[in-house]
């Protein structure tokens, strides 16, 4: 019978410290919940480095050719006129006034395919329902989240461990 | 943790402790509206209606009910849509350029810079909607395949480009500035009490729970979006300039306007911000997180902005006399000497001697001194583009068409009216929103924290 | 139709029918087909044809409808049976002939589906052109305003009661009298002669505005009762004392393009024209010497050139600018010889008998001017007086009345009111119930002239025909058929036009006479019967003229102002008041529309305290003009050119003074559109009625004051320019000039080389002229600065160009009135004039010289900015250009480039297109645009309420005359000049129907078309041979504002003056 532990401290430099002692200790930590970004935690309970900037890019660069595309369709390809005396034989001559469409639609792919991305990956949307387990964590308080399930100790054990640490309030539940 | 020199002065003064931070910021959101704002809104509002008549009116008539004319077709319409669209840009400057810079001073006020921003960019796009002779058909912009046949759009056409600058500006700000708020909902969904309020701050939250993960992404998303909301918010104003830049017309084919243009933008942008902060942080007691020193530092920006504007101004002089072409020497002559000198000092006093001011710390660190002048500022800025567009116009090549510009009640009923709406967003804004970027300021409270850096100091 | 091809092709086949055979050598069968079908007899028979028939009527008139209105017309109904000459979609030309007592030319109607809608000079046929009154009369044929039918006592009656009513007041007692205006149809003046003998009645003519002295003047003169015939071509030299002959006086529209054949600079000897006016005319402003007199010093300098022709010396002026301009003037005249001439407008008798003598002197008698049978202004000031007299005196028993207006424009109109009162029977023959026509008892109204017949004749030899170009919209009956029922004489005035060509005229000849249609197709034919002999040098009476020179100098003015009354270019004698084309179309002059004011000289103005600025908000300050015991308000116009101590005021306005209907826009409206009203709730008139400050002096009028006073009423009242800029600040690459001597010395220069119209280059640093150095000698064209690879324009099919001569150019505004008629440009009314929001697609652009400039203040050490200001003031007494402008069709054309939408591009013919449907209405092309040609829609003008009045669009009946192929544009859409694009592709149609290349001659332009004295010329720039094409290769044409490199196809060719540099 597995349990989960939602250890609470009442400052950021206590988590770090924290955590940092239950991981040496061979303890997996799940989660944390932390009403700002606490910066350097990552590392310490093993969070990889997110890969949203690549994505960004690579809208980006669809934006880029789709905008290019679209504009030597329109501009040249399909219904080619004389405006001004300017040409419209090949994207190369006409490719100078195109430039500013074409950033600025690299750059509309680009943020918005990532800002979606982003929402997904959380799972932040709009109406979803709230995940943190106690309402402070977006206040004050920050909330250190261990399983039994993803740890090798015993629930007694590792009650032990967080004990250990200059916690505020401790709470376990039964998964 | 990092550290911050100790002669640094405190970003945040008073011993705050990150539960007051939220205290400070969402006490007034669940509290009741004060009679004051109750006030404010009203007024703003009932100008925003006059405004939206006005509007009515100029659709149902004509656009013959402007004071343009065969020679200046284009005259506040497009004043006011540069105007607020440079406004715009300082809230994405602050959010995103200072973020790039690791400026810790801009978290007190990025959030209602960039509420300003789009709010700015909303009453932007107004003028070109409505300054269309059908703007029934200005859907006819977009390439959109049609029952036409063949029938796309012309993207030589500098005004197209704004199309697409202006709503990609829009849209990315919009999201930028969500990204930012979504956590400070969360906060907020937590501790409201009531019911009804509760659920729309939870809708609205998107069911953040400050995950370790999610924080990573979100510090992620916010330097990329920073990283592409730059070089955006230059090339925005740099294409609104080309406009004129790519143009013909003595006074308008100008080089150096992109620049020029820019720096103007940032110049009257942050006086607005400074005009609605220095109100809002009374009336919302924010003193002790925007405080002397951000208007100081915003003041900076404002000096060196403005002098850029105004050595554009005499670049411009300078470049007309030197081409040798009459047509340009004329009308910069024009400028300052013609029918509408009036309005080129007004420019120039207010946007170039005014600002210069600030160079005396104690004019600098007044607030008073900084609102007044904030607000000189924005009427200097309005007049750039009225000269810019309105002298141009009304004399170019052939003297047979010279003619003038005389603004009619619909001319400045609508311009009022903006403001109305600009300042009925902004309040309605201030009410419901976490004006403060919660997060990011509890991030900086011991670093920058006065009660922390003179714990450091002992 | 294909079935219907199929039928044809089986019948004909089988019977091998002429048809048939050149069937088979059509290239476009449909087309041929389709004339057959809508002529073919043998179509009866063909049980198809019809239907097919039927379905192209309706759909082709439906076309045409739906092209001629803003909003679909859902009804429309076909032909059942085709009338024999029309065509829908197809325009039909008739030759005719306008005369309104006024303007006499012959011209070419245009109708569509049977309405008339556009009036075209005759260049086959004709003589004079068409002015801007003459081609904006289209617009009178469908004036709502117009009487529908006889009236009684202002009650709507039949002709018999009418009949009844003049037959009865002829048998009354006391004098009976028809009073006209000069009448010039043989047809008529003889039904006129049998009337009078019938009824024992008596013809009277009096013109509009009198030029009775000339007629006396030649009496005296010649022996001879004739209006002296000028040869202006013959002349190399003219001398003009207040004679404003290229526009408003004598016969007008024949002189201009006759005076403008010898002002060519590529002539060996181009004529020069020394003017001596008191007001700005538009004669005045294409002088080569224009001088500056007070009306009352005009005798006096009649008198000293006179002198100075006879006795070779004169004592009128001692020394001082007048007295050498009257020399050089008369030195001039001298060397010309036979082959000069001088004019006069002064309306007095001595002065136009020395005149006379002075042609005489010169010799030109025979070559420039002639004494023989020219008909022209018969008015008989005196007679009409001594009538005015009877009437008030009641010895008048019946007046019948055509085509005049003298409750109006008499000179004492009140005593004429008056009494018309005391007459017992008054008949009306008009179009309108005007200021006569309503104080009448009866009205007979006549049909417009396009909708008569008539036969008008100058010198009794030619005969010019008038034809109805549609039916009578109105119960009207021609004049000529009521004097002939009221003469008891049985016939009809057709048959009456009819037996004037041919005596034995019988009905059954009515389409027999092949003779008569080829007459009717030519628009003339020539009189049998001899020619009047012209009377040449006869002897000279030096008594007479020794008193006419006394009397000329004992003319004394002793106030500080002088008034001269002008005729103004549009609106002339004031007929068309209600007429809105002319009333919006700018004065050649002053470019002031919809008005009527006071011209001052700066100096007085300013002495005063008058305004002299005037623009949007800026109001002309009222005067009170006081003369004669007459007193008038007017606002005051600054006049460069204008004598100072002279004022000058228009006649022709004060139309409708009771509020008659004689149009809607013959008076002043609000803002809003609604008209202004005065305290008696009456419509206010626009301007004021000046004809009363003329005075009568020795049996004719003299139009002009000598003691006027002029004070301010302190009041303010807006005046609308469409222009209020006057110089052209030195700006040389957009109007070029230069002195005929200048231009010889470098007339063999190529094009773009001469110091006069110098190609502008710009310094390149590479060694372009080869001289080893790089300097700034080495330079090349603009057009070589090429940012792209642009489109060819050159040797590819048409590329469509227009070219402007300034030097023939006299601005006499033909042009922008028929642009505007043909392309349907919207009248905005006088407000919108006021804000600068004038639509019109061609304006004539008017500059005055400035004394100063740049470079005079760098000699005089004055601040550039300071030399500006100096620069936007005209010299007191400028030279002037007229330089027509209208969309440069611009190969690299900056409007098109920021068109989001792409509504406006560039055709593969050179033609910048405008595309109203896809326009969304940014304006971003009309401020772009260099020549600020492009128009914008402020207004729905169809239908929104401020232009009520002036917009034709708003009237069910005016709406007739817009041309059907053209769209009315909507309401926030751009328009420009098209090059008429509409009338390109018509052409285009008709050589590829004929198989022929399209070649100068099919094409044209309404305002190519119209110009009096082909200063615009119109055609294919890749063609050789047009004469575009050469004239663009002429070394005097130049493209405006070259340097800016937009490249139009338009080209303006350098003015040339012909000024005496010892002089100038």
């Amino acid at each position: 019978m597995s349990k989960i532990f939602h250890v609470m401290y009442d400052d950021d430099a206590k988590v770090m410290t924290a955590a940092g002692k239950l991981v040496g200790q061979g303890i997996r930590v799940k989660d944390v919940y932390s009403p700002f970004p606490i910066h350097g935690i990552d590392p310490v309970i093993g969070i990889k480095r997110t890969r949203l900037a690549i994505c960004s890019f690579m809208y980006a660069m669809t934006g880029t050719s789709l905008a290019l595309l679209g504009m030597w369709y329109f501009m040249i390809q399909d219904w080619p006129m004389n405006i001004g005396g300017k040409p419209s034989f090949s994207l190369l001559e006409n490719v100078m006034a195109f430039i500013p469409v074409t950033f600025e639609f690299s750059v509309l792919c680009g943020a918005h395919g990532m800002a979606i991305t982003y929402l997904l990956r959380n799972g932040t949307l709009p109406g979803m329902p709230a995940s943190n387990p106690d309402p402070r964590t977006t206040d004050d308080k920050f909330v250190v989240e261990i399983t039994t399930d993803n740890n090798s100790m015993s629930a007694d054990e590792l009650e032990a461990a967080i004990r250990a640490t200059d916690l505020l309030e401790l709470s376990i539940k039964d998964a | 943790m990092q550290r911050e020199a100790t002669i640094r002065e405190p970003l945040i003064l008073g011993h705050k402790t990150y539960k007051d931070i939220t205290d400070d910021v969402v006490g007034p959101i669940m509290g009741p509206a004060p009679l004051g704002w109750k006030i404010m809104i009203t007024i703003s509002s009932l100008i925003a209606v006059y405004g939206v008549g006005c509007i009515l009116y100029l659709l149902g008539t004509g656009i013959g009910t402007w004071g343009l004319n065969k020679t200046v077709d284009w005259a506040w319409d497009i004043t006011n849509f540069v105007w607020w669209v440079g406004i715009g840009h300082a809230g994405t400057l602050i959010s995103a350029v200072l973020l790039l810079f690791r400026q810790k001073w801009r978290m007190a006020i990025n959030r209602s810079a960039e509420a300003m921003t789009i709010f700015a960019v909303i009453m932007a796009a107004i003028f070109p909607g409505i300054h269309m002779g059908r703007i029934w058909v200005s859907y006819w912009v977009l390439p959109l395949p049609n029952q036409f046949g063949s029938l796309w759009v012309n993207f030589n056409s500098p005004l197209l480009w704004d199309v697409f600058a202006i709503s990609t500006y829009f849209s990315v700000s919009l999201v930028f500035w969500y990204i930012g708020l979504i956590p400070d909902f969360a906060t907020i969904r937590d501790r409201m009490t009531k019911p009804l309020p509760k659920k729309i701050y939870s809708i609205l939250a998107f069911g953040w729970s400050g995950r370790a993960k999610n924080w990573t992404r979100f510090e992620e998303v916010s330097l990329v979006l920073a990283g592409i909301a730059t070089p955006l918010v230059f090339s925005v104003h740099s294409i609104v300039s080309m406009d004129f830049a790519t143009s013909v017309i003595p006074g308008w084919h100008t080089t150096i306007f992109p620049p020029y243009f820019v720096s103007g933008a940032v110049f009257s942008g942050f006086a607005m911000v400074l005009t609605l902060l220095l109100i809002m942080r009374k009336a919302m007691n924010l003193e002790n997180y925007i405080h002397v020193k951000h208007v100081e530092y915003m003041n900076i920006v404002i000096i060196v902005t403005g002098s850029i504007v105004g050595v554009a101004y005499l670049t411009e002089l300078f470049i007309s006399w030197y081409s040798g072409v009459e047509y340009e020497s004329y009308a910069f002559i024009n400028r300052f000497s013609g029918p509408y000198s009036w309005a080129y000092w007004m420019m120039m006093s207010c946007n170039v001697i005014s600002p210069q001011l600030f160079w005396f710390k104690k004019i600098r660190r007044s607030l008073i001194a900084t609102f007044a002048l904030s607000i000189v500022v924005n009427i200097g800025m309005w007049f750039e583009r009225y000269v810019i567009i309105v002298t141009s116009l009304h004399r170019d090549y052939l003297p047979s068409s010279w003619g003038e510009f005389h603004a009619t009640n619909i001319d400045i009923g609508i311009f009022i009216g903006t403001i109305g709406i600009f300042l009925t967003l902004f309040l309605a804004y201030a009410r419901f929103f976490p004006v403060l970027a919660l997060n990011e300021l509890k991030t900086i409270l011991k670093s920058s924290g006065e009660s922390y850096k003179n714990e450091q100091a002992k | 139709m294909a079935n219907n091809k199929r039928y044809w092709t089986g019948l004909d086949d089988l019977h091998q029918t002429e048809a048939f055979r050149d069937f088979q050598s059509q290239e476009f069968p449909q087309h041929k087909s389709l004339d057959e079908s809508l002529s073919n007899e043998s179509l009866t028979t063909a049980n198809t044809g019809r239907r097919d028939f039927l379905k192209f009527m309706g759909f082709s008139l439906a076309a045409a409808t739906l092209a001629a209105c803003e909003t679909p017309v859902v009804k429309s109904i076909p032909y059942t049976n085709k009338p024999a000459d029309v065509t829908p979609g197809v325009a039909n030309h008739y030759a005719s002939t306008f005369y309104n007592g006024y303007d006499y030319c012959n011209v070419f109607v245009k109708t569509r589906e049977g309405r008339p809608i556009f009036i075209n000079n005759n260049r086959k046929t004709g003589v004079g052109h068409a002015n801007a009154r003459v081609n904006s009369s289209v617009l009178g044929l469908y004036d709502s305003a117009r009487l529908l039918g006889p009236r009684l006592n202002g009650t709507e009656t039949t002709w018999e009661s009418i009949d009844q009513y003049v037959a009865a007041g002829l048998k009354g007692s006391g004098r009976k009298v028809f009073l006209t205006n000069t009448i010039l149809s043989p047809s008529f003046q003889r039904t006129i002669q049998r009337f009078c003998e019938a009824n024992g009645a008596e013809h009277v003519m009096v013109d509009a505005i009198s030029h009775g002295a000339l007629r006396l003047a030649a009496k005296k003169h010649s022996g001879k009762n004739v209006f002296p015939s000028y040869e202006f071509k013959e002349a190399t030299m003219v001398a003009s004392v207040g004679a404003d002959f290229l526009g408003t006086w004598g016969d007008s529209a024949y002189y201009e393009d006759e005076w403008v054949k010898t002002r060519l600079p590529e002539l060996e000897n181009m004529s020069r024209l020394h003017v001596f006016e008191s007001v700005m005319s538009l004669t005045g402003t294409n002088s080569d010497h224009r001088t500056m007199v007070k009306p009352s010093e005009q005798g006096k300098v009649l008198v000293a050139m006179h002198e100075l022709l006879s006795q070779g010396t004169q004592k009128q002026f001692s020394t001082g600018p007048l007295a050498a301009a009257i020399e050089k003037a008369v030195s001039d005249l001298k060397k010309a010889g036979r082959k000069s001439l001088v004019v006069s407008g002064v309306n007095d008798v001595e002065a136009q008998l020395l005149v006379a003598d002075m042609n005489r002197l010169l010799g030109a008698e025979g070559t420039t001017v002639e004494y023989r049978s020219n008909q022209l202004f018969q008015g008989d000031d005196r007679a009409f007086n001594t009538l005015v007299k009877d009437m008030n005196e009641g010895k008048v028993g019946a007046l019948l009345m055509f085509d005049v207006n003298p409750a109006y424009n008499a000179l004492d109109k009140e005593a004429f009111r008056k009494g018309l009162s005391n007459v017992n029977t008054t008949v009306y023959m008009g179009g309108f119930a005007d200021e006569t026509g309503s104080r009448c008892e009866a009205l007979a109204p006549t049909p417009h002239w396009l909708e008569s017949w008539n036969d008008l004749s100058i010198d009794g030899e030619r005969v010019d025909l008038v034809q109805p170009t549609i039916q009578p919209l109105f119960k009207t009956r021609p004049a000529g058929e009521s004097l002939m029922a009221w003469s008891q004489f049985e016939s009809d005035w057709y048959t009456e036009i009819r037996r004037t060509f041919k005596s034995d005229y019988t009905s059954d000849q009515m389409y027999s006479d092949v003779q008569w249609s080829s007459c009717l197709h030519d628009g003339y034919y020539m009189a049998k019967g001899t020619k009047a002999s012209p009377v040449v040098n006869p002897a000279r009476d030096r008594k007479a003229l020794q008193q006419a020179k006394e009397t000329l100098l004992a003319v004394k003015s002793d106030s500080q102002f002088e008034l001269d009354l002008y005729v103004k270019m549009c609106i002339g004698a004031g007929e068309q008041a209600g007429n809105p084309m002319l009333q919006e179309t700018p004065d050649p002059v002053t470019k002031v529309t919809w008005d009527n004011y006071v011209t001052m000289a700066r100096t007085d103005m300013e002495a005063m305290g008058l305004n002299t600025y005037i623009a949007q908000r800026d109001k002309a300050s009222v005067v009170k003009v006081t003369a004669n015991g007459k007193s008038i308000e007017l606002p005051a116009f600054m006049q460069p050119g204008q004598a100072p101590g002279t004022v000058g005021i228009a006649l022709g306005y004060g139309r409708g003074d009771g509020g008659e209907a004689i149009g809607r826009a013959a008076f002043q409206t609000e803002e809003n559109g609604e008209y202004v009203m005065t305290d008696e709730g009456l419509p206010m008139p626009i301007g004021g009625n000046v004809y009363g400050f003329a005075q009568m002096v020795n049996d004719v009028p003299r139009y002009a004051a000598y003691n006027v006073s002029i004070e301010p009423t302190g009041e303010e009242y807006p005046l609308a320019a469409t222009q209020i800029h006057n110089t052209v600040m030195d700006r040389g690459s957009v109007v070029k000039e230069t002195t005929l001597s200048a231009f010889k010395r470098e007339s063999d220069k190529p094009k773009g080389l001469a110091s006069w119209n110098r190609n502008h280059t710009l310094t390149v640093h590479e060694d372009v002229n080869g001289d080893g150095v790089i300097d700034a000698s080495d330079d090349k064209k603009t057009s070589a600065f090429d940012m792209w690879k642009s489109h060819p324009v050159e040797g590819v099919g048409h590329r469509w160009g227009m070219t402007v001569d300034l030097s023939t150019c006299t601005g006499c505004s033909a042009c922008v009135t028929a642009c505007h008629i043909e392309n349907n440009v919207p009248v905005v009314g006088k407000d919108e004039v006021r804000r600068h929001r004038d639509m019109h697609w061609l304006r004539i652009d008017r500059y005055y010289a400035s004394d100063w400039s740049q470079e005079k203040g760098e000699e005089e050490g004055v601040g550039v900015i300071a030399s500006y200001t100096k620069m936007e003031d005209p010299s007191a007494n400028p030279q002037t250009v007229h330089m027509p402008m209208m969309c440069q069709h611009c190969n690299h054309a900056p409007c098109e480039t920021v068109c989001p939408v792409a509504a406006t591009t560039h055709s593969n013919e050179g033609l910048n297109q405008m595309t109203y449907n896809r326009c969304i209405g940014t304006r971003y092309c009309a401020n772009n645009c260099p020549y600020k040609v492009r128009r914008f829609n402020w207004f729905n003008y169809q239908g929104y309420s401020k232009f009520q009045h002036s917009n034709p669009a708003q009237d069910s009946l005016t709406r007739m005359v817009l041309n059907p192929d053209v769209t009315v544009r909507a309401r926030g859409v751009i328009e420009k000049c098209s090059m008429c694009i509409q009338m390109i592709q018509s052409s285009k149609l008709e050589a590829k129907k004929q198989g022929v290349p399209l070649t100068d001659d099919m094409v044209s332009c309404a305002c190519s078309d119209a110009c009096p004295t082909n200063a615009i010329s119109f055609g294919d720039l890749n063609d050789e041979k047009s004469v575009v094409s050469k004239r663009s290769k002429n070394n005097r044409s130049y493209h405006a504002l070259e340097e800016i490199g937009v490249q139009p196809n338009i080209f303006y060719m350098t003015k040339v003056r012909n000024v005496d540099e010892s002089q100038a």
